[in-house]
């Protein structure tokens, strides 16, 4: 069974359509990407899921229980995780403190949740930076809280919004392999990125988005090779070749 | 019906003047995103610097606009610049700057104060040349101060629209209150606009003092009556709205002028501070503003 | 003895020698007047650190508190003069209603963005003020509106009626509030309460994200401020025996409670009580013996205050103190600079 399934959903802002009728199913275990040009409506599409705001019409399934237009809170705790595309760290507290937060949803005793976040941070080797504030992070370590936090609390699915955005090379391979480890430790990813070589390299499958419709979806060869796809990005010019 | 009608009459004059004073509070809290809890300070600023230079003159009121507007413009502009831009700068990260709110606020009580320990606390009152003047039109009497001062709020609210849309200072002004980092991008000194435009609100607070000074007491705490009731009406009217303003203002004249007709004028305050809250509650953007997620 | 544990003993033996100072002081401190001052000093550290759960754990900036203070006030205080009441049944009253009204106020309001839940507060607690001073009676219980309440002085040291001739049980009273206050902002900080409070209050939708019910801690906070905040209401009641709306009720209050705090340092547990200490004696002595010649000057005082310190430590006196008072830790042990001991 698929794990999350969003079944003809759209979104409108007034007179805009930002969502538009959009299907798109993931299956346990994938990870699943999600492009288009900016402004395509893929923020929009996660904040739907992740619970920011309702869809204004349509379902979004999750292992088959109706969780359309739930709290962003419950739906943490229905063990889907979310990261922002500006990071959102507790700015004025450590890096142990903002994972504590995370842990917290699966223990209200404190040091069990400190030792849970601890755990958390070593995997993702920001364990030597607990005590650090969170302001005093460079970009890349504070994009690493932002998925440690979120892992804290012990996701089945996370949605990572762009993650990527302002990495230098290596640190985007980094990233890479930080996101193949947590699909290795049984959690299903949803991604939203910019930059190709990385999630036509990760994804197993790819929606592209382009004016809120989903215009298609397959492999990432598939996608690749696309005209609709090439033509969405590159403009009509480029789609006869 | 005639007491209503001069009631709505004297509520619209006042709400009038009320949306000239909030004006400049809707110019700074819409383009810089400061909530200046000084303004009404900067009311009273202006209101004893019109007070002093007609005493001491003896010029007609709106012959000291000539003074009290670029006095009132260069204090603005200082106190922006001295006190609130570095806290300003401090806070660019921050999601809500409350440290600029508590800034003003120690403004506010060390003007207030000030004012106090230098003039005393007694009620001073000026006497104009129109101080006590009538229109008649009809059955209604129009207090001529009052009626000049919608005139000048007409005028001066006019000026600054024009101001805002055609001038290059004003459009930077708009620009940075829409997106300041976009707008510094695009060359516009951010905190040079900020002290202009606190600056502008400031002169604006100036021009309502000499309009008060033919018929309101000057007293140090005068401010304070001005204060709340102008975040009330900026909030009413829609952030940033100048148009928002002034129908604010004159909602909440109406409100005062027919409402102690019908209960006790304590009562009234108490319906305006429940208006507030009902518009926090149901809109907090106001007739004008724009919605954003509050 | 290494020099880490040598400072870590210095230190508890600084904070013990203080606490008996504290507990022990009227035994030798015998001046109403100044047993007075010292009085107002901890209600006014209470009453911040009661603030403080509301305008700093959780984020917001709340200016009309003295509506809460007036609550407790003038509940337990008609409960008494009404219905025979002792103050100390009608507190934990007081402390209810202005619970429940906190909580009605701040479902709404808390859901603002900072500078609106600002203006709300103010406009709630002036809608306050002027609800008391144009009720004379309400029902059976006389308000008096502006020129408020006197509580019947009740002869000798009488505890059911709450009151004393003396000033040392009161002190003791308040030492006692303050203490617990202090206990249970330290305790709420250590439990998930405290964190997902304190996370809602600075990003709430990353908060939200992790699991938080943000408006729901803070409606929470709030209550339980308010419930804290209208204990010390009636404390003030009984102590001045006289309350009345421009005392108890007005902006200048709530904004003294708010200054007090954001000076000390808002969202630190010894950042009120740091406020108080410093600003009250400066403002008392400033009133008592400049107001003649400069009227307000205690004011201005504390306006320049809080513009310096917002410019200069917006973060409150707190921080430098603790780092001064870790340099004579340092000092006094001989330990080297840099060895920071975590106490």
């Amino acid at each position: 069974m698929a794990l999350l399934d969003i079944k003809n959903v759209s979104k409108h802002f007034g007179g805009l359509k930002a969502v538009d009728q959009v299907d798109l199913t993931i299956e346990k275990g994938q990870i699943y990407g999600l492009i288009g040009p900016n402004g395509a409506g893929k923020s929009t599409l996660f904040n739907c899921v992740a619970g920011s705001f309702a869809p204004t019409s349509g379902k979004i399934l999750y292992n088959g229980e109706d969780i359309t237009g739930w709290k962003p809170w419950n739906i943490c705790r229905n063990k889907i995780a979310r990261t922002f595309q500006i990071v959102k760290p507790f700015q004025t507290k450590t890096v142990l403190y903002n994972t504590v937060v995370g842990s917290f949803i699966r223990t209200s005793n404190t040091s069990e949740a400190e030792d849970m976040a601890m755990e958390v941070l070593k995997k993702f080797h920001l364990a030597d930076k607990c005590n650090v504030l969170a302001k005093n992070l460079t970009i890349a370590d504070r994009k690493r809280l932002e998925v440690a936090r979120a892992m804290a609390t012990d996701p089945d699915m996370l949605l990572m919004d762009e993650c990527m955005a302002g990495l230098r090379h290596t640190e985007v391979d980094e990233t890479l392999n930080v996101i193949r480890e947590i699909r290795d430790r049984g959690v299903t990813i949803f991604m939203i990125e910019h930059i190709m070589r990385a999630i036509m390299s990760i994804s197993d499958r790819i929606t592209v988005i382009q004016f809120g419709r989903k215009i298609m979806d397959g492999t990432p060869q598939e996608v690749a090779n696309d005209e609709r796809v090439i033509k969405a990005y590159l403009g009509e010019s480029y789609g006869a070749a | 019906m005639e007491a209503i009608i001069q009631a709505i009459i004297n509520g619209s004059m006042t709400g009038a003047y009320y949306g000239l004073a909030a004006l400049g509070l809707t110019l700074i809290f819409g383009v810089i995103k400061v909530i200046n809890f000084a303004h009404g300070s900067l009311l009273m600023v202006g209101m004893f610097a019109a007070y002093w230079i007609i005493h001491l003159t003896g010029w007609h009121p709106y012959a000291a606009l000539f003074l009290v507007i670029p006095m009132l413009f260069v204090f603005g502009y200082a106190l922006q610049g001295i006190v609130i831009k570095p806290v300003l700068e401090a806070q660019r990260e921050v999601r809500e700057p409350t440290e600029v709110i508590i800034v003003t606020t120690g403004v506010w009580y060390v003007l207030d104060n000030l004012a106090l320990m230098l003039f005393g606390a007694e009620f001073r009152t000026v006497k104009t040349s129109i101080t006590g003047q009538v229109f008649f039109l009809g059955d209604y009497f129009l207090p001529k101060p009052q009626v000049y001062g919608v005139v000048i709020t007409v005028l001066t609210s006019g000026l600054l629209l024009w101001f805002l849309k055609y001038t290059r200072m004003g459009k930077s002004i708009r620009a940075a209150s829409l997106d300041r980092d976009a707008a510094s991008l695009m060359g516009i000194n951010q905190y040079r606009v900020y002290n202009i435009a606190f600056g502008i609100g400031a002169a604006i607070a100036g021009i309502v003092g000499c309009v008060l000074i033919p018929f309101y007491y000057v007293f140090p705490s005068v401010g304070v009556i001005f204060d709340v009731k102008c975040f009330i009406i900026v909030v009413l009217g829609g952030l940033g709205s100048i148009p928002g303003a002034l129908i604010g203002g004159v909602i909440i004249g109406l409100i005062e002028s027919i409402f102690p007709m019908f209960m006790t004028s304590t009562w009234t305050e108490l319906i305006v501070y429940v208006v507030f809250m009902a518009v926090l509650f149901i809109r907090p953007a106001g007739l004008f503003g724009e919605k954003r997620d509050w | 003895m290494n020099p880490g544990s040598k400072k870590k003993n210095i230190d508890t033996l600084l904070k013990i020698i203080m606490a008996v100072f504290v507990f022990t002081l009227p035994l030798w401190l015998t001046s109403p007047a100044y047993l007075q001052i010292l009085i107002f000093l901890f209600l006014f550290a209470y009453l911040t650190t009661t603030w403080n759960l509301v305008g700093g754990f959780a984020g917001v900036l709340p200016l009309g508190h003295s509506a809460y203070v007036g609550i407790g006030a003038y509940t337990s205080t008609v409960l008494f003069i009404t219905y025979g009441v002792s103050p100390w049944m009608g507190m934990w009253v007081g402390g209810l209603i202005a619970a429940i009204v906190g909580a009605i106020i701040g479902i709404p309001t808390l859901k603002l963005r900072g500078a609106y839940f600002a203006l709300s507060t103010m406009a709630f607690g002036e809608g306050v003020r002027v609800l008391v001073e144009n009720t004379m009676t309400v029902g059976p219980c006389v308000i008096n509106g502006p020129r408020g309440i006197s509580i019947p002085l009740i002869p000798g040291n009488n505890l059911a009626a709450y009151q004393f001739v003396s000033k040392v049980p009161y002190y003791y009273i308040i030492l006692i509030m303050l203490i617990i206050a202090l206990f249970i902002t330290w305790y709420i900080s250590r439990i998930r309460p405290g964190y997902y409070l304190a996370a809602g209050g600075e990003e709430p939708e990353a908060a939200q994200a992790l699991g938080v019910n943000v408006a729901k801690y803070k409606v929470w906070a709030m209550a339980l401020s308010c419930f804290l905040t209208a204990l010390g209401g009636t404390f003030l009641a009984q102590l001045t025996l006289y309350i009345y709306p421009k005392q108890i009720l007005g902006l200048d209050f709530s904004f003294e409670l708010a200054f007090i705090a954001l000076i000390g340092g808002r969202g630190t547990i010894a950042g009120p009580v740091i406020g108080a200490l410093i600003l009250r004696p400066v403002g008392e002595f400033a009133r008592i013996y400049l107001s003649a010649v400069l009227p307000g000057l205690h004011l201005v005082i504390y306006g320049l205050v809080l513009i310096f310190v917002m410019l200069f430590q917006p973060r409150g006196l707190v921080e430098p103190l603790t780092r001064f008072y870790d340099w004579i830790l340092n000092k006094i042990s001989g330990t080297a600079p840099g060895k920071e001991v975590k106490s």
